[in-house]
């Protein structure tokens, strides 16, 4: 009884130590699983952050992302397979169903081969766009490992990434170089605001197929900034679906390798801190958002709280309290540099959109707040805080609320309207002549000199 | 003389940085920028020497339909070889955009790249300052790559027609909106107010006045109330009565409080109004009216 009680608190555990916010199983899909030693080191650093990591071959026979019409599992990480797709379960469209699901995916290519017709056409319906002959190369001759590629230029050596844009959060930044040997580049679709770059080569670089002796100036696809090593594309759903171009970058052999640039120093590189930054993020280990408490009411002491009915010109007060889940726990959200979190007072089109400013905070959430004056306008309005950004997981929020007319005795009482003493004093002076002509008539008496002619 | 005073400085350079290494490096010589302007002739429009030490002093521009083209021989240490890379990048310091047009490079080395405006992605055509143009040159294996500001290219443009823009939609902040509230309803000045008050409050003394002039008087209410004293005061009384309820119907009192206040301040009328003005036509009939 006793030793049943410990596994269960110790199976609790497990449980908490899971430390994605979006569950723990993990499926990695390596084409030869001999080649699992490789990266030994990835498996071991997802394992011990709480990740229950099952690798499998695309050719397995028992291999399916479903189970009972339910996700298997919660995560994917896809290794490049040298076959010309990911066999039968692991179609495009398995693939999407799964990110439909709610399912990450972290996808690795590798220029070492061909990358397979299947992965491409997988990224295509996301807007993400391979080399047309799928077997490009990355190469920069001045950010290149001078001691694995003094010949071939293809281990690029770059600094860690900053800031996509002023108002965006750094999540893989940090100090220290990168080697990315023999980079599949990407390049995205301009009109998606679901994809964003994580890294991008630096404006020297391009690609061309190794397998071609000289680059032909029309075979060039992009350059510089505009292609793509690493890429992240987020659904409308919050899904994650990550693209590394360089698998290799993942091995063992270059989370702590000794590189040098041509004109840099020798130093050690941080693949596998950026590694864990680059699976936290793909995993939802970090730039996960959660509404914890949503609360409006007039600005009153001793308002109700979350009434369903306002006013019109009510004066009141919204308050959001927003967690941030970082790596094994939930802290309180900030907002990153130049970006605002924005509420909406709408109907159809927003009345008001006002900056919310964090006022407190509690152990776990920020609580943003604001205060406005309804607007002259009665209707169905809703509070809305429609929050998207890239890296981040969306927040919708909205909660509808009446907004109405004035009642018949909440308007100004006529003696305040200073127009309206004209009137007034008409109708006071009406009543006192009234009176006045009433006791006249009563008891007027005959004038004498009109009694004389009568008489 | 033009070969001599391009490579020299640069080898130097490439020397002092990187001492020890393979002493081979990239670079170009014979260059020119040309811009040739539409309609014009072959020789005409705008020529310069490119050096690779140092980039041009002034800016070169293109406007319109023109078109810049740059020429050179990429050499390997300083024998002419075609390169890897041959790239004119263009750099934009203040945004960071980057983009490079390949030179079409023969066997020799010799190199030549062409660009319109049209080549030019539309961000590149609304930038206020010229953007840095480079000439990026390397190669496999040991050599230092070539990558230097060659000049500075200014693209114009026609200020009468509009400047391309370029919409994408990205998540972000969107701009704050205030709600305009409708003005609220006002009063005419208050001296108007007032004199018409005065205006509507001197009708009650001039109407008075009036009939003080056509002989009113209450001579007759010391009579009355001796032969009927309770009715008329009764009477009287539910009158003012009655303009009290109203009063207080109009600040504070509703309906169904007025209702049974009424209903008694009547019936107390209707009776001693009937004694009352029963007192008045015994005045009548006497011939007192």
């Amino acid at each position: 009884m006793r030793w049943c009680l410990a596994l269960l608190v110790c199976c609790f555990l497990a449980a908490v130590n899971a430390l994605s916010s979006s569950g723990s199983r993990l499926l990695a899909v390596l084409e030869d699983t001999e080649q699992k030693s490789v990266y030994s080191t990835l498996w071991a650093d997802l394992e011990a952050r709480g990740y229950d990591v099952s690798i499998e071959s695309p050719k397995s026979e028992q291999l399916s992302l479903f189970k009972h019409g339910e996700r298997a599992y919660d995560h994917l990480l896809i290794l490049p397979p040298k076959s010309k797709g990911l066999g039968p379960s692991l179609t495009p469209k398995h693939i999407l169903d799964f990110m439909n699901k709610d399912g990450n995916i972290l996808l690795a290519l590798s220029g070492k081969s061909p990358t397979s017709s299947a992965v491409s056409s997988l990224l295509l319906e996301l807007d993400i766009h391979l080399a047309n002959d799928r077997s490009a190369v990355v190469v920069d001759h001045f950010n290149y490992d001078t001691l694995s590629a003094a010949e071939k230029h293809d281990v690029l050596v770059l600094q860690r990434p900053g800031p996509l844009r002023p108002d965006v959060k750094a999540f893989f930044d940090g100090e220290g170089v990168l080697a990315l040997p023999r980079v599949a580049p990407q390049t995205l679709g301009s009109d998606s605001t679901l994809l964003a770059p994580v890294l991008k080569a630096p404006a020297t670089a391009y690609s061309y197929n190794p397998k071609e002796e000289m680059p032909a100036a029309d075979d060039i696809l992009a350059t510089g900034s505009q292609l793509n090593i690493v890429s992240a594309m987020q659904a409308r759903n919050s899904a994650r679906f990550t693209v590394l171009g360089s698998v290799e970058a993942l091995e063992d052999k270059w989370f702590s390798a000794s590189v040098k640039t041509p004109s840099g120093e020798k130093t050690t590189t941080v693949n596998r801190e950026f590694a864990k930054q680059l699976t936290g993020w793909a995993f939802k280990e970090t730039g996960v958002l959660k509404v914890n408490k949503v609360e409006h009411h007039l600005a009153t002491e001793g308002a109700e709280l979350n009434p369903s009915i306002y006013r019109i010109k009510n004066e009141t007060v919204y308050n959001i309290e927003v967690s941030e889940y970082v790596f094994d726990k939930w802290v309180p959200f900030e907002v990153p540099g130049e970006d605002e979190l924005q509420l909406e007072f709408t109907m159809l089109s927003p009345f008001h959109r006002l900056n919310l400013e964090p006022t407190s905070r509690t152990e776990t959430g920020t609580v943003f707040s604001t205060k406005f004056i309804t607007p002259d306008q009665h209707g169905i309005f809703s509070f809305r805080v429609n929050y998207k950004r890239p890296f981040f997981t969306n927040i919708e929020e909205k909660h509808e609320v009446t907004v109405r007319h004035f009642a018949h005795d909440e308007y100004p009482r006529s003696w305040a309207i200073s127009g309206g003493w004209v009137w007034i004093a008409g109708l006071w002076s009406v009543i006192g002549g009234f009176l006045a002509f009433v006791v006249v008539w009563l008891y007027s008496a005959p004038v004498a000199d009109k009694v004389k002619k009568t008489q | 003389m033009h070969l001599w005073q391009a490579t020299v400085p640069f080898c130097l350079l490439a020397a002092a940085a990187l001492p020890g290494a393979a002493a081979s490096a990239w670079g170009f010589t014979d260059a020119t920028v040309a811009v040739q302007h539409k309609g014009a002739g072959v020789n005409g429009g705008f020529k310069e020497q490119l050096t690779a030490s140092k980039p041009l002093s002034k800016p070169v521009s293109i406007i319109d339909a023109d078109t810049l083209r740059v020429t050179l021989t990429a050499q390997e240490g300083s024998s002419p070889k075609r390169p890897h890379q041959a790239f004119l990048l263009l750099k934009d310091a203040h945004t960071g955009l980057d983009i490079s047009y390949p030179f079409t490079v023969k066997e020799n080395g010799k190199s030549r790249v062409e660009l319109t405006k049209k080549d030019l992605p539309i961000q590149f055509l609304s930038l206020p300052e010229p953007v840095d143009a480079r000439v990026v040159i390397g190669g496999l294996g040991t050599s230092d790559a070539y990558d230097s500001s060659v000049f500075q290219l200014s693209i114009d443009r026609n200020p009468e027609l509009a400047v391309p823009t370029v919409e994408t939609d990205r998540y972000g902040k969107k701009p704050e909106i205030h709600h305009i509230f409708k003005n609220s309803p006002s009063n005419p000045p208050i001296v108007i107010t007032l004199a018409f008050v005065a205006m509507v409050g001197a009708a009650i003394p001039v109407l008075a006045g009036l009939w003080l002039l056509l002989g009113a008087n209450v001579s007759h209410l010391p009579t009355a109330f001796k032969s009927a004293p309770l009715p008329h005061a009764v009477f009287l009384g539910s009158l003012v009565a009655f303009e009290g309820i109203f009063f207080l119907y109009y600040t504070s009192w509703n309906l169904f409080q007025i209702l049974p206040a009424v209903a008694i301040v009547g019936a107390v009328a209707f009776i001693s109004g009937s004694r009352a003005l029963g007192e008045v036509q015994g005045r009548r009939l006497a011939g007192l009216r």
